[in-house]
């Protein structure tokens, strides 16, 4: 993202160049916003597409001093790594005679720096939580001693689906990233990484136990919520 | 798949004459034990005959206090049948929660009976409420019915026609799924008809059974108190991935609480 942004802000310089020469103004002059390319203190406006088509007519303006065309090349190499951080809360229910947990609430909040596109960062906390509750509840690869997958298809393997989830609740905040010109961070594993975490501490909390060995599926939950009676028959 | 000769009968006569022409023929209902069976190569019948035209096997009716459910009624007609609701509620309940849309909408009472499928639904319902299996040589009480893992009383080339069922006082099932094949762990059905109190518990065991100690206590006491303390043997039940038999064996006396409660609800 940070080498397209690169990349894109000397196409922008170009393509004020270039609208220079159409309007009879100075370089310094050109203003960009909104898509437009506008003569400061005048009327004098040209649209992106207009200025694009014309940066590839070699005739619209000298080529001896422009290059026709519109194309740049950037390489951005990071200063640091991004470092996203959340705080992701689960609450649960476990029915300590079947062993079944229904997850009540499930809370997100997560920092990824500056967003670009709202929706499709919320859309990866959901998947991501959906699969971090699938690998702390449901999922799991079981061989048999000589090596064969026992968990071969979804009749046995127990993929997260809509009707284990509940709604999510989900908020941000907003710290920019000082390592890139975008101020953006990572956001599409928060989910699985927070959720298994959140959804184990919140069983070892209901079951008043140490440690839980996901995934947290019905007998193993059972078995621990009556180990002692078990223990004692 | 291997290859196969396909019949549609529209009728039981000529679906019987097909049967005794052919060389290793096999009834088709909904086909969503057979046909995903055959894609694995596990079976490879020279013919199917494929019941779904013919036109005796359907239909739901209610006369003279009895349900009939035709062999070839799919679970979400049963689901859906408002005799089926108004009669014996539960039954529809249980129809409406066999596996997913898909199998509610391609599976067949009499596919799911004849199949006797340790994990299906159906055989509990008809066990626990006495039910009549009606075939084209005789008929059938379910007691005599359920001889063991995938087997019946059926005889080669007999055909289920219909189902009936007696009306109950109190009846419910409930279920624990596997997580990832929603097939029943366990399942438990009761009933509380004319005839007495029955609990049927399919999942567990390698054929659907009844458990008499809970009867007795039930007959009784028709209350989920009176079954919760029934401690169920884990000899000769089922284990896979997701359930033990000593975790089956307390998950039956769970369901069949339960489903008392709801029976009561």
């Amino acid at each position: 993202m940070s080498a397209i942004a690169k990349a894109l802000d000397k196409v922008e310089a170009k393509a004020k160049k270039i609208a220079a020469h159409l309007m009879e103004a100075a370089a310094d002059d050109i203003e960009f916003k909104d898509g437009k390319f506008t003569v400061a203190g005048t009327d004098k406006s040209l649209s992106f597409p207009e200025v694009s088509l014309a940066a590839y007519v070699g005739h619209k303006f000298p080529t001896h001093e422009i290059e026709p065309g519109l194309k740049e090349t950037a390489f951005y190499d990071p200063l640091n790594f991004t470092f996203p951080s959340g705080c992701h809360i689960c609450e649960l229910e476990v029915d300590p005679e079947t062993g079944v947990v229904t997850i009540e609430r499930f809370t997100a909040v997560d920092d990824f720096g500056i967003i670009i596109n709202p929706m499709i960062v919320e859309g990866q906390v959901h998947g991501g939580i959906a699969q971090g509750i699938g690998q702390a509840m449901l999922e799991n690869g079981i061989y048999s001693e000589d090596g064969q997958l026992l968990t071969g298809s979804y009749m046995d393997y127990t993929m997260p689906r809509a009707g284990d989830l509940p709604s999510f609740t989900l908020g941000l905040t907003t710290t920019p990233c000082p390592s890139n010109p975008l101020g953006i961070k990572g956001c599409g594993e928060a989910g699985a990484i927070a959720a298994p975490p959140a959804v184990i501490n919140a069983l070892t909390d209901a079951l008043k136990i140490r440690d839980f060995t996901m995934p947290a599926s019905p007998e193993r939950v059972w078995r621990a919520a009556n180990a002692s009676r078990l223990a004692a028959e | 798949m291997y290859q196969f000769n396909y019949h549609r009968p529209t009728s039981l006569a000529d679906a019987e004459t097909l049967f005794s022409g052919a060389e290793d023929p096999k009834f088709l209902g909904g086909g969503h034990t057979l046909i995903p069976t055959m894609k694995q190569r596990l079976a490879s019948p020279s013919d199917i005959i494929d019941l779904g035209a013919v036109k005796e096997l359907g239909g739901i009716s209610v006369s003279a206090g009895i349900l009939s459910i035709g062999a070839s009624v799919r679970h979400a007609d049963v689901a859906a049948s408002p005799d089926v609701r108004k009669f014996i509620p539960a039954l529809a309940d249980l129809a409406g929660w066999i596996g997913d849309p898909l199998v509610r909408h391609r599976g067949t009472i009499g596919g799911s009976v004849a199949n006797a499928d340790p994990s299906a639904d159906y055989p509990a319902a008809i066990l626990a409420l006495g039910a009549t299996i009606h075939t084209t040589k005789r008929t059938i009480p379910a007691d005599a019915f359920f001889t063991g893992m995938f087997e019946t009383a059926l005889e080669s080339g007999e055909i289920i026609a219909k189902i009936t069922f007696p009306s109950a006082d109190n009846a419910a099932y409930e279920k624990f799924r596997n997580p990832a094949s929603r097939y029943a762990i366990v399942g438990v059905f009761v009933a509380k008809t004319a005839s007495g109190v029955r609990v049927a518990v399919t999942g567990a065991a390698p054929s659907v059974f009844r458990q008499t100690e809970m009867e007795a206590a039930l007959t009784k006491n028709f209350t989920p108190n009176a079954v919760a303390a029934i401690k169920v043997s884990a000899d000769g039940l089922n284990a896979d991935l997701h359930a033990t038999a000593e975790y089956r064996a307390h998950l039956v006396t769970v369901m069949a609480k339960r489903a008392v409660a709801r029976a009561l609800a």
